[in-house]
């Protein structure tokens, strides 16, 4: 191993991340949203036309055109390169949304317990019986359609698995000798919620958010479907909402179609499969263990 | 049995306040979002057809009067079965919803059963052979469906199977002018691609959280008795596993029927089935925001429903089940 990815795997240890012991779903998971990564930084660069640019209209595949063009001539290649750029940046801003108020309704709910407790998890309960891609819609048709706006939706409404990670968490953290140290030494809850009960909660938190990034990007994906999406932005979603509703899909031009839809599944299984990886690594500890 | 009760009622008492919200929040959300709740709540197409209509509707629906008043007289409206009336199709929006439901319950029943008997049996053996090879091929299988937009995998299937092979019809219910049993299996045909798009969705959420309990309990004491009594595997498996698995699935299975109803919704789409998710697809269009309200009213009470029903049939399976303990 070289000395730069040693000193990778030092501060990824901190998620969870052990890189003696990466297995293999967590590493090509890694690589593959490394690639998305990439192509969404240097989209400028990749890209051969400007995306935005109207030009001939339904061109077939051809070196000209690598995906051919769309209903109103824009080169699809060049609005698949600049789509991972909208993609990712919905996935990670709705997941950091969600994680934080996941994590502080986790932090109080289970540090306060009692009475500010019961009713923080039964709002948690009620919200998760509420189905939530109907109530996205009504909330996204609503507002004019813009991407921040799905952004504070999803963000609003998927912060409840990651409140009871939290909340369990907490519970156990909070009857450690250190914090009872802590707390013997005149520390205020404040004080010990964010500067000890946090820092040990970063790796529970780690792995909700990774999970949520690739329930966002999906969900960014279905809402545009619908028909609710920022069209003033090219996201993988859109491109298949104007594929599937200007044409593309009655007429079976696959090249429209097909890619955006590859694209999204393979940047989601990136992050699936770095969060199902360290979930099965945890488990063999855990199994380990207790044998 | 006294302790059941308590359980049960304290879960009628949780979901009732559910439905609860969900409806003051369909009252609410219109009157809160920028600009003239009254375009929301009689739809756009009437709003800009003539403002004598628009005086009118608002006087008839009791929109000039205060937001409490209003808040009554729909609570009235809704006990009384009245969702409003939809511009865009002409009719009250309970009859337009009772109509296209149904269609949508014919996708989603078959859907949730096989995807729950796929999940349970094949997350099991997977689970219990963790890390063979057979586990490592399913598990990459469902991790890349999982990863899938619903309605994507629809298409590549309409793509494939309809498209170019030939062998399921493009889209709709029925071709029409068929009586009988002949229209039976015409639905029959239409339905197979998107219940198998749906079941494979319904699949892929069972087997993790299957596999993941089975992994689990395997490691449990009283597996190891099972073996060591000489039982074999697939007994040990299906009798004393299984059996201990299975009951928190109950939940998961109902928790997981507000996904499936979502994926029914965009997978409908793309069949031009013509059901909820069509409909829900034509209001968003159209901005016919009565109809919107009312389908997502629909919608969210029978999840609740289903999860209720979990809950009470997790209380007759399960009796450890105590009502006096608060959880």
């Amino acid at each position: 191993m070289s000395e730069f990815a040693r000193r990778c795997a030092g501060s990824l240890d901190l998620v969870g991340l052990h890189a003696r012991r990466l297995s293999w779903p967590v590493l090509f998971g890694l690589l593959l949203l490394a690639l998305f990564l990439m192509l969404a930084i240097f989209a400028p660069f990749i890209a051969p036309y400007d995306p935005w640019e109207p030009g001939r209209p339904f061109l077939l595949p051809s070196t000209v055109h690598p995906l051919g063009t769309n209903d109103i001539g824009q080169d699809i290649f060049s609005e698949l390169v600049f789509g991972a750029r909208i993609s990712l940046f919905v996935g990670f801003f709705a997941a950091f949304v969600s994680v934080a108020i996941g994590t502080l309704v986790g932090l109080f709910s289970g540090y306060l317990r009692g009475a500010a407790d019961e009713v923080l998890m039964g709002v948690t309960d009620i919200i998760l019986i509420i189905p939530a891609l109907p109530l996205m819609i009504i909330l996204t048709a609503h507002t004019s359609p813009s991407i921040w706006n799905i952004i504070i939706v999803i963000g609003a409404l998927w912060w409840c698995s990651t409140a009871r990670v939290v909340r369990s968490r907490v519970l156990q953290l909070r009857e450690m000798p250190f914090v009872e140290a802590a707390r013997s030494l005149g520390a205020g809850d404040i004080y010990i919620v964010f500067r000890h009960i946090l820092p040990n909660t970063l790796q529970v938190i780690m792995a909700k958010f990774i999970l949520v990034v690739a329930g966002a990007m999906l969900t960014e994906a279905s809402l545009s479907f619908l028909g609710l999406g920022d069209p003033l932005q090219k996201s993988w979603g859109m491109m298949l909402s104007y594929a599937f509703s200007r044409g593309g899909f009655i007429n079976g031009y696959w090249w429209w179609y097909l890619p955006p839809g590859i694209c999204i599944s393979l940047a989601v299984l990136s992050f699936v499969l770095i969060g199902f990886g360290l979930e099965e690594q945890d488990r063999g500890e855990m199994n380990a263990n207790r044998l | 049995m006294t302790d059941r009760t308590g359980y049960l009622a304290r879960q009628v008492l949780r979901y009732s306040i559910s439905l609860f919200i969900i409806v003051t929040l369909i009252f609410l959300i219109p009157r809160m979002m920028p600009g003239d709740p009254f375009v929301s709540l009689l739809g756009e197409e009437v709003y800009y057809r003539s403002p004598e209509l628009v005086t009118e509707l608002k006087a008839q629906y009791g929109l000039d009067r205060p937001l409490p008043e209003q808040y009554l007289s729909y609570l009235q409206n809704l006990v009384q079965g009245n969702l409003g009336y939809s511009f865009h199709y002409s009719q009250p929006v309970w009859d337009v919803i009772a109509y296209k439901m149904k269609w949508t319950i014919v996708l989603l029943i078959p859907a949730v059963i096989l995807g729950a008997i796929l999940g349970i049996v094949v997350g099991a053996v997977a689970g219990w052979r963790r890390g063979c090879g057979l586990d490592t091929g399913v598990t990459s299988l469902f991790l890349f469906i999982y990863s899938m937009p619903h309605y994507w995998l629809a298409m590549l299937f309409v793509l494939i199977f309809a498209f170019y092979l030939g062998l399921f019809p493009l889209s709709g219910i029925t071709g029409g002018g068929l009586e009988g049993v002949q229209k039976l299996r015409d639905v029959l045909w239409h339905m197979a691609l998107p219940v198998f798009v749906l079941t494979l969705f319904g699949t892929t959420y069972n087997y993790f959280i299957m596999r993941s309990s089975v992994v689990q309990i395997a490691s449990e004491g009283f597996v190891l008795t099972a073996r060591a009594k000489g039982l074999a595997e697939i007994d040990v498996l299906f009798r004393h596993v299984l059996r201990n698995a299975m009951l928190p699935l109950v939940t998961v299975i109902a928790l997981d029927f507000g996904f499936m109803v979502s994926g029914a919704l965009l997978v409908e789409i793309v069949f031009s089935w013509g059901g909820m998710g069509t409909l829900v697809y034509d209001a968003v269009l159209a901005r016919d925001y009565p109809l919107l309200h009312g389908s997502f009213l629909v919608i969210a009470a029978c999840v609740l429903v289903a999860n209720f029903l979990a809950d009470v049939l997790y209380a007759v399976l399960d009796p450890r089940i105590k009502g006096d303990e608060t959880a």
